[in-house]
């Protein structure tokens, strides 16, 4: 009994000591914003391996998750005779919830455990360390980049996925379906507010998830154990925590939102 | 490394993509355009009964779009509700005595507030109240109604 | 700080520095000072912590107590700034090259002069190739790290260590690993560099046939101190059983074969659950 006790007072230590090296880690890397605002040209290289590498799939998962929205919505819709809102449904559920949650989940998949691994083994193999002793601070030299890279992409990537999804679901609904095209759009611009639906929920949500992904991807690959056992772990706690957070996250921004 | 220069274009075209789509989807999704400027004018009307009237619900005149809900709120009072109705820049030539009516689109589709023309040469302007209102019908009220008929009906011939 | 101490002034002076790991003692009372313009190794057996002192005098980490002073400035007690200075002029060789692996063998070498001078693209070059010439890697410019060998990636390492034109170089364990060939040839390019550029080069390592034929001075690092100092001609007379386990390569002896453990026979008997 008092064995447990004492393996869980170690284990909540070392949660809450990781939480305090993670908060004062992203402190680290924010003072380090200044001096990158100096080398654009070093952010306009991790928004390349981050952003536009992502792209891929972020277009190809919103035309699907679109076009399922927009079959699953009218087959729910044309019971009660208002397939004519479908419009609605697509571009409120992408919008609010699906554009910024899945886009998210895919960028801590494809980016986030990138990050990590690459952070990672730049530490294992003393590439980190090598900058060190060159008078290079790998803070601001490889991890400020990729984090503000990363927060920076994650709304762009969101809004894209968002506005490929209700193509998609207009795609679906309008062109196989036969919705009428007028009916999708107005009844969508009539439900569709900016503030509360796009800024809320494309802007805001995918600016909080893109910091918290990219915080949490840079963290684990500048912690991760120097071995390769420890980046691949590392990789997965990426995974997994960011997958976690985005999702607790969303509950309560939703929350606070729409309420 | 690769070719720096296509690097910049590529993450160019990234932020523009990214840009495009946030446009589009407050351009063509939420309609920003519409109520980007407010122009047009404001009127009151004040109803017993809104239903499930809401801002933005639509203001139609035989049919088509003339304005929108732009405020709800209760006036204690008067005891009845207070709607304020923007009408689009264009309809300024509606009669003093045109008539508000709450109505539903389909049997379970959005409420919006139908107008019909008076006769007054006197036209609504900024601030102008609408007097005649007509409240939303409201579904449990006309089905106790109906039944009620029905029952008083069926048993009137024999008592 | 920016005028050179006089040449009789050891460059690096380490005293009385502990430094624990856990509950493990790596340093325990360890004194020792390196000679400007020579070559000082540090030699000591596998897992003694010789890379960890390295990285003491680069201030990567810091001891748990005694200080670690070069150009007779103690490196604990700098602030950022003037520690990245004072780091511009030494470079260091790591065991794995640690070359960063998105960029060639050029862009490797250019990397701190990219990062810390502002020169014209031409000069640089020029810069740049100078180096690789000098550790034969003129050629192998374009290729990326993972095209190199190990030696190659080495020499390429100290290319970039060298680019800045650092006044010490710390060399951590040179020879692991190397066939014969870049063996040799890495001892010849320490020796030659040193003597050239006029570099002060520390070097960690456990060969203990190769460091002695370039080092002009060395130190024994055994059980978390010092055990023996001297030049190399003078620690082969040596007559300390430690000093003789270590130069002759002995198994056994004062430095055991054995990890610390309890009795064997208790551990066979401590029948497990």
């Amino acid at each position: 009994m008092i064995e447990l006790l004492a393996k869980l007072g170690r284990a909540s230590l070392g949660v809450f000591e990781r939480l305090g090296r993670g908060h004062l880690f992203l402190l680290a890397v924010l003072g380090r914003l200044p001096g990158l605002a100096l080398r654009p040209r070093l952010l306009l290289q991790q928004m390349w391996s981050v952003g536009v590498q992502s792209l891929l799939i972020i277009v190809v998962s919103g035309s699907f998750v679109g076009m399922v929205l927009g079959l699953q919505g009218y087959n729910t819709l044309v019971t009660f005779g208002a397939e004519e809102s479908l419009g609605v449904v697509v571009a409120k559920s992408l919008l609010r919830e699906l554009g910024p949650v899945i886009a998210a989940l895919l960028f801590a998949g494809r980016a986030g455990s990138a990050l990590t691994a690459e952070i990672g083994f730049m530490k294992a193999t003393e590439q980190l360390s090598a900058m060190e002793m060159m008078a290079v601070d790998p803070l601001g030299r490889v991890v400020a980049p990729r984090f503000v890279a990363g927060l920076l992409s994650m709304p762009l990537l969101a809004a894209i996925f968002t506005a490929i999804g209700v193509l998609g679901g207009y795609f679906c609904g309008v062109g196989l379906l036969g919705v009428d095209e007028g009916a999708f759009w107005s009844q969508m611009q009539a439900k569709v507010t900016l503030v509360q639906d796009v800024v809320n929920g494309v802007v805001i949500k995918s600016l909080a998830f893109g910091l918290v992904v990219s915080w949490i991807a840079v963290f684990e690959g500048y912690d991760a154990v120097p071995t390769s056992e420890g980046v691949s772990a590392a990789t997965t706690r990426t995974v997994v925590h960011s997958s976690l957070a985005i999702l607790g996250l969303d509950f309560v921004l939703t929350g606070l939102m729409f309420n | 490394m690769k070719d720096p220069r296509l690097i910049e274009i590529s993450v160019g075209a990234f932020v523009a993509l990214g840009l495009a789509a946030l446009l589009m989807l407050a351009m063509k999704v939420a309609n920003l355009a519409e109520f980007s400027a407010p122009q047009g004018y404001e009127v009151r009307a004040y109803f017993d009964n809104i239903g499930g009237l809401q801002v933005r619900s639509p203001v139609k005149m035989g049919g088509v779009v003339v304005g929108r809900v732009t405020a709800i709120s209760y006036d204690s009072e008067r005891y009845q509700a207070k709607v304020t109705l923007r009408i689009e820049r264009g309809y300024d030539h509606i009669p003093n005595d045109t008539a508000a009516n709450i109505y539903t689109a389909g049997l379970l589709g959005e409420q919006y507030v139908g107008l019909e023309a008076g006769g007054e040469e006197n036209y609504l302007r900024e601030n102008s109240e609408i007097t005649i209102t007509q409240s939303a019908v409201v579904l449990e009220k006309a089905m106790q109604e109906f039944l009620y008929n029905k029952t008083a009906k069926s048993s009137g011939p024999k008592s | 700080m920016n005028t050179p101490a006089p040449a009789s002034q050891p460059i690096v002076r380490i005293r009385d520095l502990h430094f624990r790991r856990g509950a493990r003692a790596i340093f325990n009372g360890v004194n020792l000072e390196i000679p400007r313009g020579k070559v000082t190794a540090i030699l000591g057996p596998s897992g003694t912590g010789k890379t960890t002192l390295l990285r003491l005098i680069g201030a990567q980490i810091a001891p748990t107590s005694g200080t670690v002073e070069v150009d007779g400035v103690n490196v604990q007690s700098l602030a950022v700034k003037p520690l990245y200075e004072l780091r511009k002029r030494m470079g260091m060789l790591f065991q794995s090259g640690a070359l960063l692996t998105d960029l060639t063998v050029f862009e490797n070498v250019a990397f701190p002069l990219r990062e810390h001078t502002d020169l014209p693209a031409s000069l640089l070059r020029s810069l740049v190739l100078m180096k690789l010439e000098m550790v034969g890697l003129r050629g192998a410019r374009d290729l990326y790290p993972r095209e190199l060998s190990g030696g190659m990636a080495r020499r390429a390492a100290l290319a970039r260590a060298i680019a800045l034109d650092p006044s010490m170089i710390l060399y951590d364990e040179p020879f692991s690993g190397q066939d014969p060939i870049s063996m040799g040839i890495l001892v010849r390019l320490i020796r030659e560099l040193n003597d050239a550029l006029g570099l002060t080069s520390v070097l960690v390592s456990h060969d203990v046939a190769e460091t002695s034929s370039i080092a002009d001075y060395l130190f024994i690092l055994a059980g978390a101190t010092i055990v023996g100092a001297g030049t190399p001609a003078e620690l082969r007379e040596s007559d300390s059983p430690i000093i003789r386990q270590f130069m002759g390569g002995l198994p056994d002896g004062p430095v055991p074969f054995h990890f610390p453990a309890p009795p064997l026979l208790d551990d066979l008997l401590d029948a497990g659950p």
